[in-house]
């Protein structure tokens, strides 16, 4: 009889399947359909493959970590995307990098940044715009050997409210870190005193 | 009669687009001089930030500290930033000329020299010149070189002389040659 009850219902194992789904489908969705809506970022990195004949990893479950980043921001950060580059040699020119980015980003990105290092063998490009109360921003960041290609989209209103709540969180940490070591100051004093 | 009535509207109608473009082309951010490409070449480092009317205003919306109100009050009214940051490897990097050339491409009729600082027989210094329109600050060019680096911020749109230096440290804005302006400009 005790038996009987441990074992899990017909009933409850077809849950599991439900679940399953119910917690992937929006990762799946985001991760195929984000990436899709977000317009420049596949257009980006595919000219950069193509043009450069290099070959983009792109970070598998992304959706779902932008989901993840979206939910513990409390929405400061979303519609992440990344792609890396490895092996990335040769020089680049800068001028052209810049026009094929600006060609592929699709509408309404300005390029806010440009930074060229080492006779260009560095460059970070930083494009913009304003996407309702967040702001876009659509990164491009060549080093010595490599390219990463990040998108994202952020409210630095609510981004800098959960920084400030971590600051409180560390502040009052240590405050409280303080208290102790007061206290025990306080208790040795009173033990020495004692002794004496 | 009835010709002339057509080229007389066609006339108005092109002096008109020619005000409309001319008007915007004023507070419309200026493309890179050619000098700048050839200082780029040159250069170690090279940083460019640039800014339209629409993004800054966006931009001042999340400046929300106390301590950044009077920066954020000036951004959200500016009409465009455009700094560029050369650094070089070795000193003299650029000639007189190139600097000459700069200053000649970023100020138009409509600016005037506040400051000039040069050391004796050198090609280094800093210049400000500032755009007044009906007595009032429109924007602000500066050029600062140095032995290794040339920094060229242009500022479009309404700015508060005394609080210049509030300016920098924003968008690429650097916050000692914005000192510096603010500086010179009190002391002039």
């Amino acid at each position: 009889m005790i038996q009987d009850q441990r074992k899990p219902s017909s009933w409850s194992m077809a849950w599991v399947p439900v679940g399953l789904a119910a917690v992937m489908t929006p990762a799946i969705l985001l991760a195929a359909g984000g990436a899709g809506s977000s317009g420049g970022f596949d257009e980006v990195v595919h000219s950069i493959e193509q043009h450069y004949h290099v070959h983009a990893t792109r970070i598998p479950f992304m959706g779902l970590i932008s989901f993840i980043a979206g939910r513990s921001t409390h929405g400061g950060v979303r519609g992440l995307h990344v792609a890396e580059i490895e092996h990335f040699e040769g020089p680049v020119d800068g001028e052209e990098l810049t026009a094929l980015v600006q060609q592929h980003a699709g509408t309404g990105w300005q390029r806010m940044v440009r930074e060229t290092s080492r006779g260009g063998v560095e460059q970070s490009l930083i494009y913009v715009r304003p996407e309702g109360d967040h702001l876009g921003m659509l990164i491009v960041e060549r080093d010595t050997h490599e390219m990463n290609i990040v998108q994202l989209s952020m409210n630095p209103d609510k981004l800098s409210d959960e920084i400030d709540k971590h600051h409180h969180h560390a502040d009052s940490d240590a405050d409280r870190n303080e208290d102790k070591d007061e206290d025990k100051g306080d208790k040795s004093k009173d033990q020495d005193g004692d002794s004496d | 009669m009835k010709r002339s009535g057509v080229w007389a509207s066609v006339l108005a109608l092109g002096m008109a687009v020619v005000g409309i473009v001319g008007a915007r082309g004023q507070d419309q951010l200026p493309a890179p001089s050619p000098i700048e490409k050839e200082l780029a070449a040159r250069a170690n480092h090279v940083t460019e930030v640039t800014l339209d009317k629409n993004m800054l205003a966006f931009a001042a919306k999340f400046m929300k500290d106390e301590d950044d109100k009077e920066a954020r009050d000036m951004i959200q009214n500016l009409k465009g930033v455009y700094v560029r940051e050369y650094e070089f490897d070795k000193e003299n990097s650029y000639t007189p000329q190139e600097l000459e050339g700069l200053r000649n491409y970023f100020k138009t009729a409509d600016w005037s020299p506040m400051v000039r600082e040069r050391s004796k027989g050198e090609a280094m210094g800093t210049d400000v010149y500032v755009k007044l329109v009906n007595g009032q600050m429109e924007g602000l060019f500066v050029l600062d070189a140095e032995a290794r680096e040339l920094s060229l911020v242009l500022i479009l749109g309404p700015i508060d002389a005394d609080k210049i230096s509030k300016l920098g440290g924003n968008f690429g804005i650097p916050k000692g040659v914005m000192k510096r302006a603010e500086k010179k400009e009190a002391g002039k």
